[in-house]
């Protein structure tokens, strides 16, 4: 497994440390802990009644602001649903993934961040568009990176073996990064496959892959930084296993006491990745925790402020349910919303 | 002004959660994200927090009591939340409640809905570019109904296309039909060319519509239950019980006078009881969560009752360590209880083994099923005289025909009929009763 820093944040693979300047690291570590902060608060707001159903990211931070940090704006974005860094990164705001969670239409429609698709819940269906986009691109001779994500579970979906083959066979510049957390739901990746690992399943699509220490930010850097390179020089896509763990629940409606251990969650907490980073960046004095003390307030009101907007949003309009699934709405649809109307009219005489 | 906070909805679909631990007092300050209170669902187990800052007026419910989603949790009192805006807050899930019951009531939209595409078995084709109106006045013109409208007026012989429906959309309900054969109105039943068959399709006959009890409601969840998670075995079995007649017959009197009746079902119970002593598994329960079988060290036997409304299961408690005579005055106790319908829940729970006694009415043999989460259950059937073979020789024998459930789970065959050979051991020969 690729790796540059240890579990106390001690480089320990100097050959492969990536060039990041000082003042871009510590942005990096901010945007994780914004991360952190904000995902803690939205499993609040969920057991407040005030949001539905969410996936939390806690523990997983660095692979997305790995990705957050060198994905440019007009390369494409397509997530499954547990990558707030990059969604963020790309400029995709809080309040737009809020709207989402609360069930808004509005909550797909990211008004900065372009090149971005919406978040996709469906196991690994996202990763056929991301073939198809990077066919697109390819096709057209732009120079775009597209970077896929998928968790651990989802590469048992044909989806993920159709997506990957397709894009070894086209070579076109897709970054396959799987966040490998242990589990998909409850289920243990030693059940989810009899590979001894995922990225070995690379060998067999023919392209390039690498297993990383997902929770080490610099080895996730460096190895997307790199696959980068292979991209744009067409040689086609990357297949990347992030080893990382979900400290968290599967989503607000699960429990994970069921499945795990006390003793497994510890020892994967020597191995927190946000600890990890904030050793070394204390270690080289760019950060202290005063600091950290100081800005984690200041973050928490900024998620609040934007929770409460997104909490005023307003009721969605009804065509919202109808109007968005083709550019011109077919007669089907048509057919549905009338009917749906009179059902709505129905419904008004029986509440008094 | 006071915030009410409901218990959410914190999973998918939750209905209800068990307060596990309160982590506020009355009049405790709290921020919004304190947590309020532990609370156990389906899905988890979890710290609800606070959605405001304020002071707890009120808490609701106390540990170990089930709060239902929408139902207050607490009552939060606001500093600077003044007015109409306070009100209206507090009143908003209220309104939404009521909305989602008047809904629940009808469920007609629901179903209607469903029913357009079962109907036509197949998804319909892709009409994209087919002119808008034409395809939506062909779709005017079918009659939309809930399938249980549809089954409803099937019953009843009615036209489903004379009948006006007040449902969503024109949609024809239950209601609809039911109203149309009072109203008499044009009543025409479905023509078959046979003036026998409209005389005996004559509304309101064919088919009466009631309301499922409790009871009933209660019955079918744990029959069904059982059915799909037990394996169900049954063995069947014929026991001659001369001597325990006898037995019987001269206590019978004796008891009779101190107002004890002595039945079949009393020793039955006991021997049931005994034998339970000696095979563990049958009076275990598998739970499959934790990957673990739980023998109980108690012997509570269930009597299966019949009633006028249903099926009910009183439990007599530690039947191994009573007498026959207690156990006799014990179902007496229980039955009548039963027939009066004033079984609580108290008489009817921790059941680790049933019994089920049809016999008395009628029944050789039967497949009785298990009364789950019990590990078996013995059906007994009617008495009946019969030739039997004693000493080479056929004799005039008392047969008690006797029917074991198991949870093939939990009881192989073999333990299974040893354990059913036991039973047939003591009545055969009830003085051994006393000796084990």
């Amino acid at each position: 497994m690729f790796q540059v820093i240890d579990n106390d944040g001690k480089v320990i693979n100097k050959r492969w440390m990536p060039q990041i300047s000082d003042t871009r690291l510590l942005k990096i570590y901010k945007d994780m802990l914004f991360a952190r902060v904000a995902d803690l608060q939205i499993v609040s707001y969920q057991r407040q009644g005030r949001i539905f159903t969410y996936p939390p990211n806690y523990g997983q931070e660095a692979i997305a602001a790995a990705a957050g940090a060198l994905i440019q704006d007009n390369d494409w974005m397509v997530p499954a649903f547990r990558e707030m860094g990059t969604m963020l990164a790309k400029g995709v705001t809080l309040k737009e993934l809020f709207l989402y969670f609360m069930g808004y239409e509005d909550g797909s429609k990211f008004e900065n961040a372009k090149f971005t698709l919406p978040i996709s819940v469906p196991i690994a269906s996202q990763l056929l568009h991301a073939a198809g986009i990077g066919y697109a691109v390819k096709y057209n001779n732009e120079d775009k990176v597209i970077y896929a994500f998928v968790g651990d579970g989802g590469t048992s979906e044909g989806d993920f073996h159709e997506a990957v083959n397709f894009a070894g066979v086209w070579k076109v510049p897709v970054i396959f990064i799987i966040q490998n957390n242990q589990y998909g739901i409850s289920t243990p990746t030693k059940m989810q496959t009899a590979s001894d690992s995922l990225a070995i399943k690379a060998v067999a699509y023919g392209v390039k892959g690498i297993q990383v220490d997902g929770n080490d930010l610099f080895a996730m850097y460096k190895a997307i930084e790199e696959s980068v390179k292979v991209c744009r020089n067409g040689e086609g896509p990357v297949l990347i296993e992030a080893v990382t763990y979900r400290k968290g629940a599967h989503t607000t409606s699960d429990d994970p006491t069921k499945y795990r251990t006390k003793e497994e969650e510890q020892e994967w907490d020597e191995r927190d990745p946000m600890k990890r980073l904030k050793s070394y960046i204390i270690a080289n004095k760019l950060w202290s925790e005063k600091e950290e003390e100081k800005i984690i307030p200041q973050f928490k009101e900024e998620v609040d402020r934007q929770f409460i907007e997104a909490e005023n949003y307003g009721p969605y309009p009804k065509e919202d349910i109808f109007k968005y699934l083709y550019a011109e709405m077919p007669d089907d649809l048509h057919d549905q919303e009338r009917q749906y109307d009179r059902f709505l009219q129905w419904k008004a005489t029986k509440i008094k | 002004m006071r915030y009410i906070f409901k218990f959410p909805d914190i999973g998918e679909g939750l209905e209800e959660g068990t307060i596990v631990e309160w982590h506020v007092e009355k009049g405790q300050s709290v921020k919004m994200g304190d947590n309020l209170v532990t609370m156990e669902t389906d899905k988890v187990v979890t710290g609800i927090p606070s959605p405001r800052d304020g002071v707890i007026a009120a808490k609701f419910g106390k540990v170990g009591e089930i709060i239902h989603v929408g139902s207050a949790l607490v009552e939060i009192d606001i500093a600077g939340v003044e007015g109409d805006a306070a009100v209206e807050e507090a009143r908003k899930p209220e309104s939404e409640k009521s909305f989602v019951e008047a809904v629940e009531e009808e469920g007609a939209g629901v179903v209607g809905t469903l029913e357009i595409a079962g109907n036509s078995m197949v998804l319909s084709a892709s009409r994209e570019g087919v002119n808008s109106e034409k395809a939506a006045s062909s779709k005017e013109r079918k009659v939309l109904a809930t399938p249980v409208a549809r089954a409803v007026a099937k019953g009843m012989a009615i036209d489903i296309n004379s009948v006006k429906g007040t449902g969503p959309g024109g949609r024809v309900t239950k209601e609809d039909i039911l109203n149309f054969t009072k109203e008499g109105s044009n009543a025409k039943p479905i023509s078959s060319g046979s003036e026998e068959f409209s005389k005996q399709s004559a509304p309101q006959k064919r088919v009466e519509i009631e309301q499922l009890s409790q009871i009933r409601k209660t019955i079918a969840k744990n029959m069904l239950q059982s059915k799909h998670n037990a394996a169900h075995m049954t063995v069947f079995e014929e026991v001659e019980i001369s001597e325990l007649e006898r037995i019987r017959g001269k206590y019978k009197e004796i008891m009779q006078k101190e107002g004890v009746k002595l039945t079949y079902l009393a020793f039955i119970v006991k021997a049931t009881a005994m034998a339970l002593k000696k095979f563990k598994a049958l009076n275990s329960e598998m739970d499959t969560e934790g990957g673990n079988i739980i023998y109980k060290r108690y012997y509570n036997i269930g009597i299966a009752a019949d009633t006028e409304k249903g099926l009910v299961v009183p439990v007599i408690r530690d039947a191994d360590k009573l007498s026959v005579k207690e156990i006799a005055k014990e179902i007496i106790v229980l039955s009548e209880k039963a027939r009066d319908g004033k079984l609580t829940l108290e008489d009817m729970k921790d059941g680790t083994f049933t019994i089920t006694s049809y016999g008395s009415i009628g029944g050789l043999f039967a497949v009785p099923v298990i009364n789950y989460p019990q590990a078996g259950i013995l059906g007994v059937g009617r008495i009946n005289k019969k030739p039997v073979v004693k000493d080479d020789s056929i004799v005039v024998g008392l047969v008690l025909p006797l029917s074991l459930s198991v949870d093939h789970r939990i009881a192989d065959g073999g333990e299974t009929a040893r354990f059913i050979n036991a039973i047939m051991g003591y009545l055969s020969d009830p003085v051994s009763l006393l000796m084990d």
